[in-house]
């Protein structure tokens, strides 16, 4: 009972921020002279109209749903990791130069390549957390700039030291990993590959944790109210890295799936292009912060984005319909934190009226 | 009769806080609304401001029905409210505080000079000396209680709410305040005090409404009643007399050897304390709050580290131990401000009732769910805690249960020594003597407990030893047998010691 209340009252907003993101897309759509109903069904299709469809519309979610479960972890801590752009180029790096170097049976590669990529990613953010622990850096500001430093030394990476230079063509990118060291496909000629079981059981084991562990009650009670967290003994210094070095490692997780189950190669740009960083940070923002919720959001953002391609290819309306829609999301949800941001505010300035008396 | 209220019913949901309840206000009268938390004093008290509205009753103001929906209405028919916690600006001058809202404007500016005359002028008028051009966050709280009743009259209240006006003042503040309430009274004004401390009810109201559980027990004149017939109408029961039994203190529990903190300003918020708290002994410590206590207790607990001095608990050293070391040394911790240290709002009775007590209630890093639910539900019976459920958040609990929670979770440790600061701040006279007289129990049964505590009262009534700190010094101590109020109220003004 207490609980369907919780979940029905946590997804009223979420649902809410959708309709009106339909409605606004509606209105777009009308203005440049498409058909409503069609451009959506369209979308639908284009998300779930056919198995091929809806296994494309669950690869484009596994890397969302691992990042957004990265950044739920670090916003319940309450600390607003904004760097899962740079931390899931850097997995995706990783994983793809130790497949590509380290000897052994593919599926050693494999698991070495995966491991590689999540402590990577997990380090890189770690040490924003270290920076603000030791530093009192902001970690807002170090996150969002040490992603600049993470793409241009991956984009340096393969554009010489480690550039596939086999072929004719001179691209950005590391030779193709053996076959044997992909990760499988789940169905046969269909793009979703074993990175979505991840997804999948990395959510359930981000929500056990968050609920009833130890470690994840102080995650709550620091994210809750960091000075109750430090009365009480929580270390937060401590708890920071931990959070950060899993939230990071998510994201890692997410770009060595990517490279391993999709692409087999690490690409340059082929991780920032798609925005599956934001897409999580956004999933998670829409479902503050739970995991199940933040999978759920997932899901809608990546329907909602290879819904786009179905638009653009069976309708005159743009796939920047998508990116419409999704923007209102954003508007929608931003609006709901900047609220809360202003409440925190007063209460904080409340708390300083009432101390200094 | 300038005010009536008349069988005002209001209902939350389920929850009734206000059961027909007859209220009257006469003309220069003062009429104290007392009861415990949760009694109903607020909620009747927004029905009159405008914030709610009534289920069921009426109001008449001057012979006139009225409905007020917002407080600006009741503001516009001469009736204000100072909240409990002050609505200043603290970076504006007590001159533009008070005019907010109907500030003289010139050229669409603020006419500061005409805002200052109005301002002196007023304060001239009724009798409450304020400098004008002073900034509110350099003036004393009691200076500021007079800003806001001075900023309500120049909105031309005629009826002034004060909601628990004294919580924060010092007795001196305190004693200038309920003079002026009576000087205006006389003057024409009226008011409304609402007080859970009987003392002052019966020095300054005419009138005294007593509220249980939503309905009025009592409504009687001052002059014909007494503190203990108060207490009775406002719990239901006669309250017991706690008795402190001779007790003889054991090994030095919590020991301060010149302990210094630096702080921002050139003045030491901390200045060579030293003291040491005892075994089966409770030690008090009065003052005015921002003189260093919270500090104080933030160095004991290991929230800050001193720049100098020496601190032992149970004979080990804590200086430098984190704030989880000096638990596992034996501290538990009545915070001073629940809000800001005590709770997580948004977590839930049972989450809050949790910290601190993870180590016991854990399995292979899970916690032990139903052992803890188990636990705060036998808080909640025991202190009768009222919250909805275990699952409810914090947020939604009064400040007083919040309160019993806080105590009730620290209390569980059974910890050699206890901080307790401001262990009943804003909670009822039933919920004070639970949370009295578990203290007491503890330094009965051998415990050393830090009792700080801005209401005098309290430190003469629980402690065996009073210390006053003063600007970061401890300026005074006596044995309780020997402390006089008088002689304590000095030391908390900058007296010197003896």
């Amino acid at each position: 009972m207490n609980l369907v209340n919780q979940i029905a009252k946590s997804l009223l907003q979420p649902l809410l921020a959708i309709l009106v993101g339909l409605a606004a897309g509606a209105v777009a759509i009308m203005i440049v002279g498409g058909s409503v109903v069609d451009t959506y069904a369209e979308m639908w299709k284009g998300a779930f109209g056919s198995f091929y469809f809806f296994t494309n519309t669950l690869a484009r979610a596994t890397p969302i749903i691992l990042i957004g479960l990265g950044v739920a972890l670090a916003f319940r801590a309450g600390f607003f990791n904004l760097g899962a752009e740079g931390q899931l180029i850097l997995g995706g790096l990783s994983a793809a130069l130790t497949a590509l170097h380290v000897p052994g049976p593919g599926w050693l590669k494999l698991t070495l390549a995966i491991i590689a990529g999540i402590i990577a990613a997990g380090i890189w953010s770690a040490f924003a957390g270290w920076l603000d622990t030791r530093f009192r850096m902001n970690l807002l500001i170090t996150t969002l700039l040490l992603n600049y430093i993470a793409v241009y030394f991956a984009s340096y990476m393969v554009s010489h030291p480690f550039m596939d230079r086999t072929g004719s063509a001179a691209m950005a990118q590391t030779p193709m990993v053996e076959n044997a060291a992909w990760l499988p496909k789940l169905f046969q000629g269909m793009s979703v590959h074993a990175g979505f079981l991840f997804a999948m059981i990395g959510t359930i084991l981000l929500f056990l944790y968050i609920r009833y562990t130890v470690s994840g009650y102080e995650v709550r009670m620091l994210g809750g109210n960091p000075l109750f967290a430090s009365y009480g003994g929580v270390r937060r210094g401590r708890l920071m890295l931990i959070s950060m070095f899993v939230s990071g490692g998510l994201a890692g997780l997410a770009g060595a799936a990517e490279v391993l189950g999709t692409q087999y190669r690490f690409i340059d740009g082929s991780l920032s292009a798609p925005g599956y960083a934001w897409s999580g940070i956004m999933a998670t923002l829409l479902a503050s912060s739970h995991p199940i919720g933040t999978a759920l959001a997932a899901l809608l953002l990546a329907a909602l984005q290879t819904g786009g391609m179905g638009v653009e290819r069976n309708t005159d309306v743009p796939l920047e319909i998508s990116s419409l829609i999704q923007a209102v999301l954003i508007l929608f949800v931003s609006a709901r934190i900047s609220y809360s941001f202003i409440k925190n505010r007063k209460k904080a300035r409340a708390a300083a009226d009432g101390s200094s008396t | 009769m300038l005010l009536q209220m008349k069988g005002i019913t209001k209902a939350y949901g389920g929850v009734i806080a206000n059961k027909h309840v007859d209220f009257s206000l006469k003309k220069g009268e003062v009429h104290a609304l007392v009861g415990e938390n949760g009694a109903g004093k607020t909620t009747l008290m927004r029905i009159l401001y405008g914030m709610e509205t009534p289920t069921d009753g009426s109001i008449t103001l001057n012979g006139k029905p009225l409905q007020f929906s917002s407080p600006a209405d009741a503001i516009a028919n001469g009736i204000g409210m100072v909240h409990q916690h002050f609505m200043l600006y603290p970076s504006f001058t007590i001159a533009e505080n008070i005019v907010i809202g109907r500030e003289p404007r010139r050229f669409g500016f603020i006419n500061q000079f005409r805002a200052i005359s109005e301002v002196a002028e007023l304060s001239r008028q009724y009798g409450m000396p304020v400098d004008p051009r002073r900034v509110i966050g350099d003036c004393s709280l009691g200076v500021q209680q007079r800003v806001e009743i001075l900023k309500v009259l120049h909105q031309g209240a005629e009826i002034i709410i004060l909601d628990e006006p004294t919580g924060v003042l010092t007795p001196l503040e305190v004693k200038e305040l309920l003079e002026s309430v009576r000087r205006l009274a006389r003057s024409g004004k009226s008011f409304i005090i609402i007080t859970h401390k009987l003392q002052e009810v019966m020095d300054v109201a005419d009138r005294i409404t007593v509220l249980r559980d939503g309905e009025v027990t009592g409504a009687v004149d001052a002059s014909g009643t007494n503190v203990d017939e108060l207490s009775r109408l406002m719990v239901g029961r006669d309250l017991v007399n706690l008795q402190r039994k001779e007790q003889t203190p054991g090994q030095p529990i919590l020991e301060l050897e010149g302990i210094t903190l630096a702080g921002s300003g050139s003045k030491p918020v901390l200045d060579h304390i030293n003291l040491s708290v005892h075994a089966g002994e409770i030690v008090g410590i009065a003052g005015i709050s921002g003189n260093g206590q919270s500090e104080l207790l933030q160095v004991i607990s290991g929230l800050a580290k001193p720049d100098a001095g020496a601190l032992r608990l149970q004979g080990k050293d804590i200086k430098d131990a984190s704030v989880r070391q000096i638990r596992e040394q034996g501290l538990a911790h009545i915070p001073e401000d629940r809000y800001q240290w005590g709770v997580a709002k948004e977590a839930t009775v049972a989450d809050n009732g949790l910290m601190g007590h993870t180590d016991r209630y854990t399995k292979y890093g899970l916690i032990k769910g139903g052992k803890v639910r188990e636990m705060v539900r036998g808080w909640v019976e025991r202190f009768s805690i009222k919250t909805g459920s275990l699952d409810t958040k914090a947020q939604h609990l009064s400040g007083g249960n919040l309160q019993k929670l806080i105590v009730a979770r620290e209390l569980e440790h059974r910890s050699p020594f206890l901080i307790a600061a401001e262990p009943t701040r804003g909670v009822d006279v039933g919920a004070m003597e639970v949370i009295h007289g578990e203290l007491l129990k503890r330094r009965d049964d051998g415990g050393a407990v830090l009792l700080v505590s801005s209401e005098l009262t309290e430190v003469l009534k629980l402690s065996d030893r009073i210390l006053v700190m003063y600007e970061g010094r401890i300026v005074g101590e006596t044995r309780a047998e020997e402390a006089s109020e008088e002689r304590i109220s000095l030391w908390m003004a900058g007296g010197k010691r003896q």
